[in-house]
C-alpha cells in the first residue's frame, strides 16, 4: 500500500534536519529537529526500572506500527501481542514484534493472560468499548489523544478509568511525559519570564491527510479522520496536543473557545476542514491560539509562550528564551549558547542547565548536549511501563498486607504513590483535554465561540 | 449454717478470683491500620542523605486484657505477659520519590527473593525514668527484625498510645545495613564515586484497631 503521507512527512523531516531551509528558516534549521528517531542502541542501554510489562497493541494502522517501534526499544516492555481486523496490517506490524501473538479480535487479546498492559491506537471513535472492556479484563491501558471523537465517549472512558483503580490508565497526551517541557513549565513557573500575555502554537504540513486503500470500503474506513460523523477533524486529532500544552503553560483551564476552519486545498469529498485557527479564552484576558493546516508547511510545528519579560519558542526537544530589553538580568543567560533568529537573539533553554556553560556550537551540536533527546512518544511510552509497574505492584503490596476489602482505602494508597510515578496524563487530564479539542472542532465546523461552562470538565 | 454460709463465701471468693484470674488470662488483638501509618528508613551518602518511607505497616498485635491504655498513670506497670507482635512491610513499597533511587534500593535489599521486611517481638518491659503524666507509655522491647532474610535481634524503645480504634505504636532504632548482608548501595552513576552509610535510622508509627 502506497503511504503518501508518510513519504512526505519523511522528506519533510529530512528537509529539515538538513538544515537546507532558505532566507529566515536557514536560521531557524538548528531548532527544526523536533522527534528525533529513537535510537535502538541508545535506548536499550538504559538500565530498566521494574519488571517488564507485556504489552498488547490494538490497533496497528500507521501510529500503531509507530508505538509498537518505540515499545521495541524500551528495555523493558515487549509486545506480546498485536491485533488488527486489517490483516495487512497485522502482518506489517508484526515485522517488528516477530513474537507477538496475532489477533483479529480485540476481546481475544483481552482474553490473553500474557498481556498486561494494552495500548489503544484504533481510530478515536473505536476507543470506548475497547477501553471499557480492557480496563474489565484488568489490563492497564494507554489510550491515545483524543481518547475518544466525542464528549460522551471520553466521559464513559474517563468514568471506567476512575471506577477501575487496580488498573493504571495513561492519555496519550505525551507532551505531558515530555522532561523538556517540565524544565520549561518550571521555569515558567518561576515567573522569570515575567507573567502571561498569550500562548500560540502552529502545526503546518502539506499533506492530505488521505490514505489510499484497495477498495471503497477500506478507503472509507481507513479515512476515518476527513469524516466528521468519526473525527473531531484535525482541531481535535492533531489539535489536542497543542491546545492542552498551552492550557499546561498557562496553567488554565479555557471559559471559551472559538474556531474558524476552510477547506481550502483538498477538495475530495471529505467534510471536515483542512485549515483551522483556534482561539482559547483565560482569565484576565490571557488568550491562546493555535492555527493548523494541510495546506502549507511553512515553519513546521513549534509553541511559542509570550511573558511580559520574555518569550518561549519550543521546536521538538529544543527551546530558546527571547528577553525583552528592560527584562531583569537572570545572571546565568550571559554564559548561555544563543542561536540568532532573524533579528533576535534566542537564548538556549535546556533540561540540565547545569551543562548550559558548555554547550557551544551549532543547534545540532547543542540539541546533543540535551540529555532529553527521545521523542515525547518514548518518554510518555517510558511513563507508562514505569507507572504501571508502580501501580500494580502498589495494589499488589496493599492487598497483601490488608486484603482485598476496600476500593477506596486502596485508591487512597495509589494516590500516595503518585510521587513515585514518572509524569503523565490521567484520566482526568485526558478527559478535560479532549473536551476542548471536540468543542474546537466543532467551533472550527462553524465558525463561532463556543462557552466552556465548568460542568463540561465536571466527571461526576 | 454459718458452715454453709462460709462454705458460700469460699466457694464465691474462688469464684470470682477465678473469673479475676480468667479476665487478665484474655487478650486484646489488634490489627495494623493503612491510615496514618508510615515507616521511615533515613540513610546517608556521600552526597546527600536519604529517605525511603512505606504507609504498609501490617500485622498484628495481642495484649493482655489489663494492658494500660491511661496516660494518667503515673507509673507504667510491668507486663505479666509479653505482647505477641508480628509486623511486616512491603519492601517495595519503601519509596524515595524517585525511581532510580527506589530500584538501587530495592536490588540491595534483594527484594525479589526476599519481599517482606518482618518483626516480631520477643521482650517488653516499662521504660525506666521518670514518667510525665500524659506521656505516652514507654517500653523497652527487644525484637528480631528481618531485612534481606537475614534476621537480626534489635532493642527498641517504643511509645505507645491510645487512640480512638486502638493504639498507636511508635519507636526509632539505628541499624547497620551490613548486619542484615546488605552492602551498601554504591549506584553506578557518577562512576561509583557515591557511597551510602551503612548506618540508618529506622522509625516509625503505627496505628493499629481491635479487632
Amino acid at each position: 500500500m502506497t503511504d503518501q503521507t508518510e513519504k512526505i512527512d519523511l522528506n519533510r523531516r529530512d528537509f529539515l534536519k538538513g538544515g537546507s531551509m532558505a532566507g529566515m528558516m536557514a536560521m531557524m534549521a538548528s531548532g527544526a529537529t523536533a522527534f528525533k528517531p529513537a535510537d535502538a542502541n541508545a535506548q536499550s542501554s538504559k538500565p530498566p526500572i521494574g519488571p517488564p510489562v507485556k504489552f498488547g497493541v490494538i490497533g496497528c494502522g500507521y501510529h500503531g506500527r509507530d508505538i509498537v517501534g518505540t515499545l521495541a526499544v524500551l528495555p523493558n516492555a515487549p509486545v506480546v501481542a498485536i491485533c488488527d481486523h486489517y490483516g495487512a496490517f497485522l502482518r506489517r506490524t508484526g515485522r517488528s514484534a516477530p513474537e507477538a501473538t496475532k489477533y483479529e479480535n480485540y476481546k481475544d487479546l483481552l482474553a490473553d493472560e500474557n498481556v498486561e498492559a494494552v495500548v489503544v491506537a484504533t481510530p478515536s471513535h473505536q476507543h470506548k468499548d475497547i477501553v471499557i472492556d480492557a480496563l474489565k479484563a484488568g489490563k492497564h491501558v494507554y489510550c491515545e489523544a483524543p481518547i475518544a471523537s466525542s464528549i460522551e465517549d471520553a466521559r464513559a472512558i474517563a468514568l471506567a478509568a476512575k471506577n477501575t483503580p487496580k488498573q493504571y490508565f495513561q492519555a496519550g497526551l505525551q507532551y505531558r511525559s515530555d522532561p523538556q517541557r517540565h524544565f520549561l513549565v518550571d521555569y515558567v513557573r518561576t515567573g522569570a519570564w515575567g507573567h502571561s500575555i498569550f500562548a500560540r502554537a502552529q502545526w503546518h504540513k502539506k499533506t492530505s491527510w488521505k490514505r489510499a486503500a484497495p477498495s471503497n470500503e477500506r478507503e472509507r474506513e481507513i479515512n476515518w479522520r476527513l469524516n466528521n460523523e468519526t473525527s473531531c477533524g484535525i482541531a481535535g486529532e492533531i489539535g489536542i496536543h497543542l491546545l492542552d500544552a498551552n492550557n499546561w503553560f498557562l496553567s488554565g483551564r479555557p471559559s471559551a473557545v472559538s474556531g474558524f476552519g476552510s477547506n481550502l486545498l483538498w477538495k475530495d469529498g471529505r467534510d471536515v476542514p483542512d485549515t483551522a485557527q483556534v482561539t482559547l479564552e483565560y482569565p484576565d484576558g490571557v488568550q491562546s491560539y493555535v492555527d493548523i493546516t494541510l495546506c502549507n508547511s511553512f515553519d513546521s510545528e513549534y509553541e511559542m509562550y509570550h511573558g511580559t519579560d520574555s518569550a518561549l519558542m519550543v521546536r521538538g526537544s529544543q527551546a530558546w528564551m527571547f528577553k525583552e530589553a528592560d527584562a531583569p538580568m537572570l545572571g546565568w543567560e550571559v554564559y548561555a549558547k544563543k542561536d540568532t533568529f532573524h533579528k533576535e537573539v534566542g537564548i538556549y533553554l535546556v533540561a540540565n542547565a547545569t551543562k548550559l556553560t558548555t554547550v557551544t556550537g551549532s543547534g545540532e551540536e547543542a540539541a546533543k548536549a540535551s540529555p532529553f533527546t527521545d521523542t515525547p512518544l518514548w518518554y510518555a511510552l517510558e511513563a507508562f511501563v514505569h507507572n504501571a509497574y508502580v501501580h500494580q505492584s502498589g495494589v499488589e503490596d496493599f492487598i497483601a498486607s490488608f486484603g482485598d476489602t476496600d476500593d477506596e482505602i486502596l485508591g487512597e494508597y495509589l494516590a500516595e504513590l503518585e510521587g513515585s510515578k514518572k509524569p503523565a496524563a490521567g484520566y482526568q487530564l485526558g478527559y478535560e483535554a479532549n473536551v476542548i479539542a471536540v468543542k474546537a472542532h466543532e467551533a472550527t465546523m462553524n465558525n463561532n465561540r463556543i462557552e466552556l461552562d465548568d460542568s463540561l470538565f465536571d466527571l461526576g | 449454717m454459718i458452715h454453709k454460709l462460709k462454705g458460700l463465701i469460699w466457694n464465691g471468693g474462688l469464684a470470682a478470683m477465678l473469673l479475676t484470674a480468667s479476665v487478665s488470662a484474655e487478650t486484646v488483638k489488634y490489627r495494623g491500620m493503612f491510615k496514618g501509618s508510615s515507616m521511615k528508613i533515613d540513610g546517608t551518602s556521600t552526597v546527600h542523605d536519604w529517605t525511603v518511607e512505606s504507609k504498609l505497616i501490617s500485622g498484628n498485635m495481642e495484649l493482655e486484657g489489663g494492658f494500660p491504655s491511661d496516660l494518667s498513670l503515673e507509673a507504667v506497670p510491668a507486663l505479666s505477659v509479653t505482647p505477641k507482635v508480628n509486623v511486616k512491610v512491603a519492601a517495595r513499597s519503601m519509596k524515595s520519590g524517585k525511581p532510580t533511587m527506589d530500584q538501587v534500593m530495592l536490588t540491595a535489599m534483594n527484594a525479589d527473593d526476599h519481599p517482606w521486611i518482618t518483626y516480631k517481638l520477643t521482650e517488653m518491659t516499662p521504660s525506666k525514668g521518670e514518667r510525665k503524666i500524659g506521656d505516652a507509655l514507654k517500653y523497652d522491647t527487644k525484637g528480631e527484625l528481618t531485612v534481606s532474610g537475614v534476621k537480626k535481634e534489635i532493642s527498641m524503645p517504643v511509645n505507645i498510645s491510645p487512640t480512638d480504634k486502638g493504639l498507636k505504636v511508635a519507636g526509632k532504632v539505628i541499624i547497620k545495613m551490613s548486619d542484615h548482608g546488605i552492602k551498601a548501595p554504591a549506584p553506578k552513576i557518577a562512576l561509583g564515586l557515591i557511597t551510602t552509610g551503612d548506618e540508618v535510622s529506622l522509625s516509625f508509627e503505627w496505628f493499629t484497631q481491635k479487632r
